[in-house]
């Protein structure tokens, strides 16, 4: 089957500022795809770029096999958005902006429209206006799924939101998946992502790190602690695939993948070191640990006058 | 047949669907030929992706717990009681060397564990029948 979104080496700046750096991705259908990375990292700029809001300077892209530069109202009219800031009309009611979003889409619109504010317990006779945040998100959500689109994007769309109404977006995307139809989604929210997704991108600085299967992605990566005698013992070096490193005085962390958990303890033993603490760790503790090591490589290139340890490689003498 | 998942736990999403229909059998809230919600109803219900519950099924299939009825969905196997009831002590042994490597990394003594337990055990069962 082909992918709902593929971008092929796409590159965008703004001014001097890299957002995306030689991006390449895939979505494929009938599955939750999340987006993950620090604030700035480049999450929104790839999802405007998706929806023919910018124009990439370098790279190709397709969206439901669509060129977002040339069919930008096509695949605006095809998918499903969601913002965390969704603009609506504040005098229509809950009722008339349905009705008003109704003809720019194939009929149908309005009738689903009404069983998802039903669904939701959304009261048509309110004025947007005086709505909750919550309940302005089911709104937006509600427009954006009534053309049931094949792809749901969703851009932080449940920051700030109560736990109930989070959970009836979960409930939502879950729907959306097991009907064959895809979603993207740009999330904050780690614990959402880790019960919803199929599979992760994660963004840092406008560059794509990590690409795969959530399951695969947790399955390979095993968290290290070592507590090195003191801050100047160098570490050993690690029997794996080192994927992040960062040290917190003489406390080593380091995410390795495919470790040889035989050899370390092996390798400690030789070398007089304490036993490492090793653990499977959450989304969550992978995400942090590759941030961390992320804002230290970026004070470090900001003050490369003061000499950089090496890591990772070196092992005790 | 509700699910709590808890996604700071450090079980996988799957497993801890197995586990939990394990324990539902072995304690009687889910009886032998009972269905279990379809993969779409317990995914909406629990909040967790479709091929998650699929997978946990599927595991749960393989171990005799589950059945598939031609047509209908799945059910309890007629000899899973047997089997929860065997695995429960297992399940909980896997939990328990979890915390024991963690109080052995963190030099707590075994007669300090022991202790831990009996009274942890005292106050559990005081707040279970008050």
């Amino acid at each position: 089957m082909n992918p709902v979104i593929r971008f092929t080496g796409v590159s965008k700046r703004f001014g001097r500022v890299v957002a995306l750096e030689d991006v390449s991705l895939q979505i494929q259908p009938g599955t939750v795809c999340a987006l993950l990375g620090a604030n700035g990292a480049g999450k929104s700029t790839s999802i405007r770029l998706m929806l023919g809001f910018e124009t990439p300077d370098k790279g190709d892209m397709e969206v439901m096999q669509m060129n977002p530069k040339t069919h930008a109202l096509e695949i605006r009219g095809r998918v499903g958005y969601v913002s965390d800031a969704p603009p609506l009309y504040d005098w229509m009611t809950v009722q008339e902006i349905g009705w008003f979003a109704a003809g720019f889409y194939p009929t149908g619109y309005q009738e689903e429209y009404d069983k998802l504010t039903k669904r939701f317990d959304l009261v048509g006779s309110q004025k947007i206006k005086g709505l909750s945040k919550g309940t302005r998100a089911k709104v937006a959500l509600s427009l954006a799924m009534a053309h049931r689109p094949q792809l749901l994007i969703m851009d932080e769309p449940t920051s700030g939101l109560d736990p109930l109404v989070r959970r009836e977006f979960l409930e939502s995307m879950i729907d959306v998946a097991a009907e064959g139809r895809s979603v993207l989604l740009s999330s904050h929210q780690v614990g959402e992502v880790e019960r919803v997704a199929d599979d992760v991108i994660v963004l840092m600085n406008g560059r794509v790190v990590a690409h795969e299967r959530l399951e695969d992605l947790k399955k390979s990566v095993t968290e290290v602690v070592l507590s090195l005698p003191s801050a100047t013992t160098a570490p050993p070096a690690m029997p794996g695939n080192v994927v992040a490193h960062v040290p917190f005085g003489h406390e080593h962390v380091w995410l390795v993948r495919d470790l040889d958990a035989g050899r370390l303890a092996d390798l400690c033993r030789t070398h007089e070191l304490p036993q490492p603490i090793i653990r499977k760790p959450s989304l969550e503790d992978i995400l942090l640990t590759l941030l961390r090591q992320n804002r230290n490589q970026q004070s470090n290139e900001l003050r490369p006058a003061v000499p950089v340890p090496a890591s990772g490689g070196t092992s005790v003498p | 047949m509700i699910c709590q998942i808890d996604t700071n736990n450090g079980i996988p999403i799957y497993e801890q669907i197995c586990r939990q229909v394990k324990f539902a059998v072995a304690n009687g809230s889910l009886l032998v030929g009972e269905h279990v919600p379809s993969v779409r109803e317990m995914a909406t219900q629990a909040a967790v992706n479709v091929n998650t519950v699929a997978r946990a099924y599927r595991d749960l299939q393989t171990e005799g717990v589950l059945v598939s009825i031609r047509g209908t969905g799945l059910a309890i196997a007629a000899d899973a009681l047997e089997k929860c009831r065997r695995s429960r002590l297992e399940m909980i042994r896997e939990r328990l060397r979890y915390i024991l490597r963690e109080a052995l990394q963190n030099g707590v003594s075994s007669d300090e564990i022991s202790a831990l337990v009996n009274s942890e055990w005292k106050s559990l069962k005081k707040e279970a029948t008050s």
